[in-house]
């Protein structure tokens, strides 16, 4: 093959590993080779998980690291924020394990929300692959299970202790042999532990396809040409994350932000500093962690949020890795509500996370108005529960979203995640899972915030339950209180809403029986830019399909007809 | 003797191919005319009058005509279709916007997504409601579809899509609904979720639904059109329409359902493959068209061809999974690389080449065309290493022009690389080869499949120039080219059977399964698929007519299936313990893991119904006579990886070499459409159907053990 004739050109400097070069064709092939080996292992997750959180909502990311576990390819649609934070979970992990000790066939595995991704129900595992002395490469991968026992509300933990089963870094397998110990004390924990074995061992059968088929690549290229591989895409994508850096003129960068929170509102004082080719992202000011309310945020998942608005502003279309996230720092002062210390309930951290996207975009609108995206509507998580007549269980799962934020020359998709990413699962496979029956699920008018690119509609779901079953409903709403906010002029977003007949309900877990009917106002993404400028024929065709009111159309677009 | 020719005609974008079969001597004859887009049926009639003419033969000498086109496909790309409304449950008018949900692309800011193919405001909603198990929950408001017929009428509809919740299950309220709305607008057409695609996932079944109402009234025209035109050139035989499935549908099959034609050109390419397959006596194999914008790859195993469910149509983003609609039809399953001869390449912001996938196309095509295009392509690279002859493109009709190819890969690419124009050439040649190797790698393993128990079956304007490297990349035996492969879809045409696919989802643990109730949503499908073979003309009592059933099963609790057989007989608790036995061991074998403790949920049954294949003789090549040395035409240079260099190569003539010729690579073979490329690991030869078979001789210390990766791995 030619590509490997390339690669493994007898080079008169290559003994000198300093100025050893690959060549960029060698590269583009050995590159997509990488990424492709993790679309495999992807597609196999998803095929084969149990719960619709990993089958549908896609709420997981798999990752390949080199040597030196430093991330270098993942699937194309891997959870983004989780694909930030797995490097540094591997190299903790290592630390555990260091890689001497490591065998062919072991599989590391934890939930640390501090080693991991900020609470207990993302499990990661590492897997090893081993070269000719030891491991050469590490599959890494985070999924949300859709159980991992303690409380069944979202909100109310008072510690960690309370969000349920705590997996400190152990091996799950130990040389191909499953470690039953482990096994036995998941599934005593956890209710629907069928589902969340299941998802784990189609975790270990992924990173199982992902490891043969990373041999292949050794098998071709050798061990060293794949190390060269390796630091070259990392090298690579850092000079182009310090360009891209290089675009914004020296300087401070502030933006604040206030998100829904629990009991009351949390604020997040963002300050960027752009320093030539690296940038520092500073949360001092931001409110202290909170024992009230399980919205805690780790640093893990404050970093992860970081590089991943940054990546999205500023190289969008590169191949994620670590490269790009060399010249990006992030601080938070300890004890804050996004660099939490230990044991605070993080169960829903979501709920402050999600506003960190959205801080740096703000900061960045002012010098990069191309770059960014105005505020996104954020998910709710909706559990039912419960047991039928003949005592079976169920237990099925939604992550609806609201609608996305506008950006200089596109308008916010109605009812589309941002920062996360997943599809919504079907009502009729809900209904088929449980006694619910869905009423309604529609755009609402109006509740894309105005702007020269309007915002993305919110939906509306309205639900009830079928037979003499009752469900246990746990709902964790956002944007309720403080909106998506608008950028450059544009408006926010119409804000979320939960009712129960009619009436606001408290965030609590409720029971929802025949005849009762449940309501959610998803909010909805924040416009960008002057709605007055926006396109006139833009404005009547939303009037036409009803996206807007004429109300909205005459008072904040200023449309006559 | 009359009627003894089969008739496959394919219109394409550029041209319109035809081929007529002798069903007695099994030779074929083929033309290509200039599609004519104005009126698609005059290239037809006046092609096939040359065609006869040239044949001594007339409209009446045909037994059966066979249809392919692409004009579903790009009635729905180009947004042609009729003005189309959709009825839905209450509440539920939107589901065909809001759609997964999900992002296509997660770091993308300025995300494009694809349109609906109806309008918010024609989607209307009417009070009616089915549980999960197709009861009645709210019975159907006539007076409202009434009503909102009244309403479609104002607004100058003409088809419409209907789709009710869990009608997958029932469909007898969208039924009555069709029924009302035909009375209400009596010129427009009216298509139901349950008829089109009875499968579970609100979402999919809708945009069916939809895509099938939108291009509705267009098929009917322009198909009656069709059929009037070949009947008056005395053709009084029955039009067939070849299906994305690979079967055959009548004419009126075809008008209800129109989204079952969608891409049916790409899968006659694999029944044409499937044909040889049978002529040749290799049962397995791993298909290749590449042509000038895309590249597709598919799969044959034991004479069938793998099949797939979905589909989607219109990307927004070129090739991006997600980004465009989804369909639920029946079709041979098979993956399209944005991989062609007119692919441009670039160099990207970090200085890496990336070839694809936009395409130069034919206007103006690769800068060798000399037709103004500057952007070096994949043609242009292979003009450069010697793959492609300056003067014999298209059989020498075109010239190419090497130097603009190198001014081109200098100036595009050569300069920003720091590379000369053939390096550039040769990594052009690479990169496309490894996005098509990627893909085919993760298609093949996805399958549970390994490549190298196959042949790459190669044909399409480019498939022979590049199938040598991707063969042997892939450890494969080698390289199979038919005769004529430039051209070979439309052989596809004239060999496919009469057969018809049906599913309908029914949602049941597999155990708990009352034997009554599936057999009876088995034998319905069978029923439902004998009659429409039926009206095809085919015997109801043909001993030949195959039924095979399938079901679409997971473990209770996962959110994706895997389609197993059903064994033949009568369904018992025994078949259904063997179906159990037969899934976990399919799951073992494509996922490494399966749950023999966990229950087993059936979500959707299949049943295909198909009559045989016709029976047509091989068409004999004569036998080579005298040296092969005799059928060089000249040598050239050509690049080749494994040689690491340019090699003097031997350019045969296709047409001057016969059954039983043999010699080594390096080899170059020309034949009017298309290049064979060979190198020097390969070894030629001509079999007595004339198809060109390339071994590739790999030392089996050389094939990699695939024990080694799994004790890494395990």
């Amino acid at each position: 093959m030619t590509s490997r004739a390339l690669a493994r050109q007898p080079d008169p400097g290559a003994q000198q590993e300093h100025v050893q070069e690959i060549d960029p064709i060698a590269l583009q092939i050995q590159w997509s080779r990488l990424v492709s080996i993790m679309e495999e292992v992807d597609i196999a997750l998803v095929r084969t998980s149990f719960s619709t959180i990993v089958g549908e909502s896609r709420d997981f990311a798999v990752i390949l690291l080199d040597a030196q576990a430093r991330s270098i390819a993942q699937s194309e649609m891997s959870s983004p924020a989780f694909t930030c934070s797995l490097p540094g979970m591997t190299r903790t992990l290592l630390k555990e394990f260091p890689p001497e000790t490591l065998a062919p066939g072991d599989v590391l595995i934890t939930n640390d929300p501090w080693l991991c991704h900020g609470h207990l129900p993302d499990i990661c595992l590492v897997v090893p692959i081993f070269g000719r002395s030891g491991p050469v490469a590490y599959i890494a991968m985070a999924a949300h299970v859709s159980d991992i026992g303690g409380r069944m509300d979202e909100f109310d933990s008072r510690d960690l202790y309370e969000e349920g089963l705590q997996i400190p870094p152990a091996k799950l397998y130990e040389g191909g042999k499953r470690n039953a110990l482990l096994y036995r004390i998941i599934e005593t924990n956890i209710r629907f532990s069928t589902e969340v074995i299941g998802d784990i061992e189609a975790m270990v059968g992924a990173a199982r396809i992902g490891s043969a088929r990373y041999a292949d690549l050794i098998a071709d290229y050798g061990e060293p040409a794949l190390a060269l591989l390796a630091s070259t895409i990392l090298t690579r994508s850092e000079e182009a994350m310090r360009r891209a850096i290089g675009r914004i003129p020296a300087g401070r960068y502030g933006c604040d932000i206030t998100v829904d929170g629990y009991n009351s509102p949390n604020r997040i004082v963002t300050g960027i500093e752009a320093r030539g080719d690296s940038l520092h992202v500073d949360f001092s000011g931001t409110d202290p962690q909170r024992t009230d309310g399980a919205v805690n945020c780790v640093m893990n998942v404050t970093h992860a949020e970081v590089l991943l608005a940054l990546k999205s502003s500023l190289t969008t279309e590169i191949p994620n890795n670590e490269g790009l996230f060399a010249p990006i720092t992030s601080f938070a002062p300890e004890g804050c509500i996004l660099n939490a210390t230990r044991p605070a309930p993080v169960k829903s951290r979501t709920m402050t996370s999600i506003g960190i996207t959205q801080t740096i975009f703000g900061a960045l609108a002012q010098v990069l108005p191309e770059s960014v995206q105005a505020g996104s509507a954020s998910f709710f998580s909706v559990k039912c529960r419960g047991s039928y007549a003949d005592g079976e269980r169920f237990g099925v799962y939604m992550l609806p979203a609201g609608g996305r934020g506008a950006s200089l020359g596109t308008d916010g998709a109605a009812a589309t995640p941002f920062p996360s990413n997943g599809m919504i699962t079907p009502v009729e496979i809900f209904e088929n899972r449980s006694p619910v029956l869905f009423l309604e699920r529609s755009m609402k008018t109006d509740s894309g915030g105005a702007g020269e690119f309007r915002g993305g509609l919110a939906q509306t779901i309205r639900l009830t339950v079928l037979g003499d079953e009752t469900a246990l409903v746990t709902l964790r709403p956002d944007k309720v209180k403080y909106p998506a906010k608008g950028l450059l002029g544009g408006a926010d977003g119409a804000p979320g809403r939960v009712t129960l007949d009619g009436q606001p309900v408290p965030i609590k877990p409720l029971v929802l029986a025949r005849g009762q009917e449940l309501r959610l106002d998803l909010p909805g993404g924040a416009g960008f830019g002057d709605p007055r400028k926006r396109d006139r024929s833009l404005v009547k065709q939303d009037l036409d399909l009803g996206l807007i009111s004429p109300e909205v159309a005459r008072n904040d677009y200023g449309y006559e007809e | 003797m009359s009627s003894r020719f089969r008739l496959g005609f394919d219109i394409g974008g550029t041209f319109t191919d035809f081929v007529m079969i002798d069903a007695v001597s099994g030779q074929a004859h083929l033309n290509k005319r200039l599609t004519t887009p104005d009126d698609p049926s005059r290239a037809v009639i006046e092609g096939l009058g040359e065609l006869l003419g040239r044949i001594g033969a007339s409209g009446a000498d045909i037994e059966i005509p066979v249809h392919a086109t692409t004009l579903i496909t790009n009635a729905l790309i180009e947004r042609r279709g009729a003005k189309t409304a959709l009825l839905t449950t209450q509440g539920f008018r939107d589901i065909l916007e809001l759609g997964h949900e999900a992002r296509y692309d997660v770091f993308d800011l300025h995300l494009p997504r694809s349109q609906p193919l109806v309008p918010r405001q024609l989607r209307f909603e009417v009070t009616e409601r089915l549980d999960k198990n197709g009861d009645v929950l709210i019975s159907l408001d006539e007076e409202a579809v009434r009503r909102i017929g009244w309403e479609m009428r104002q607004a100058g509809i003409e088809a419409v899509g209907v789709a009710f919740l869990h009608a997958y299950r029932n469909g007898a309220h969208e039924e009555r609904a069709a029924a009302i709305l035909r009375e209400m607008l009596p010129d427009a057409t009216v298509c139901i979720s349950s008829a089109v695609a009875p499968e579970i996932r609100e979402y999919e079944r809708t945009s069916t639904t939809v895509a099938n109402a939108y291009v509705q009234p267009i098929t009917k025209t322009y198909l009656n059109q069709i059929s009037g035109r070949l009947a008056a050139i005395a053709c009084a035989r029955q039009l067939f329409l070849m299906l994305s499935s690979g079967g055959l549908a009548s004419v009126h099959t075809a008008i209800d359902y129109p989204i079952r034609l969608l891409e049916s050109g790409p899968s006659a390419g694999m029944l044409a493959a499937l044909h040889y397959s049978r002529l040749i006596g290799i049962e397995s194999m791993v298909t290749f068209d590449m042509g000038g914008t895309t590249a597709k790859v598919g799969l044959i195993k034991d004479r069938q061809p793998e099949k797939s469910n979905t589909f989607e149509f219109g990307r927004v983003a070129r090739f991006r999974k997600g980004s465009g609609l989804p369909v639920k039809v029946p079709m041979i399953e098979l993956i399209e690389i944005g991989a062609g001869g007119g692919s441009i390449a670039r160099v990207d912001d970090l200085g890496l080449l990336k070839v694809g996938p936009h395409s130069a196309s034919s206007i103006p095509g690769p800068a060798c065309y000399g037709r103004g295009g500057e952007q070096p392509t994949v043609t242009d690279a292979n003009l450069v290493l010697g793959y492609l002859s300056p003067d014999y493109f298209l059989g020498g009709a075109m010239r190419l022009d090497p130097e603009a190819s190198r001014r081109a890969l200098q100036e595009k690419l050569g300069r920003a690389l720091g590379l000369s124009a053939e390096d550039c050439a040769r990594g052009i040649f690479q990169v496309v080869n490894e996005s098509m190797l990627s893909a085919m790698k993760v298609h093949i393993a996805e399958r549970g499949e390994d490549p190298r128990k196959f042949y790459l079956f190669a044909f399409g304007g480019a498939g022979p120039a590049h199938a040598y490297e991707l063969a042997r990349a892939l450890h494969m035996k080698g390289v199979i080219v038919p005769p004529g492969a430039g051209t070979s879809s439309a052989m596809g045409l004239v060999t496919a059977p009469v057969s018809c696919d049906l599913a309908k989802s029914f949602v049941t643990r597999l155990n708990a399964v009352e034997l009554d109730d599936i057999r009876s949503v088995f034998d319905g499908m069978a029923k439902e698929g004998l009659a429409m073979l039926v009206s095809a003309g085919v015997a109801r009592d043909d001993p030949q007519v195959a039924t095979i059933h399938s079901m679409d099963l997971r473990y209770k609790g996962q959110g994706h299936e895997v389609t197993v057989k059903v064994p033949g007989g009568a369904m018992s608790r025994a078949s259904l313990d063997a179906i159990a036995e037969e899934f976990h061991g399919v799951h073992q074998q494509k996922y490494s893991h399966a749950h023999r403790h966990l229950p087993i949920e059936l979500v959707t049954c299949r049943t295909s119904v198909a009559a045989p294949a016709p029976d047509l003789p091989a068409s004999r090549e004569a036998a080579h006579c005298g040296p092969v040395g005799q059928a060089i035409k000249q040598h050239r240079e050509v690049f080749f990886g494994e040689a690491g260099g340019y090699l003097s190569t031997p350019v045969y003539d296709r047409y001057r070499l016969g059954a039983g010729a043999s010699f080594a690579g390096p080899a170059i073979v020309e034949e009017r459409e298309c290049t064979l490329v060979i190198g020097p690991s390969g070894h030629v030869r001509i079999d007595a159907t004339g198809t060109i078979f390339i071994d590739l001789a790999v030392a089996e210390t050389e094939r990699r053990s695939v024990g080694a990766a799994e004790a890494i791995a395990s």
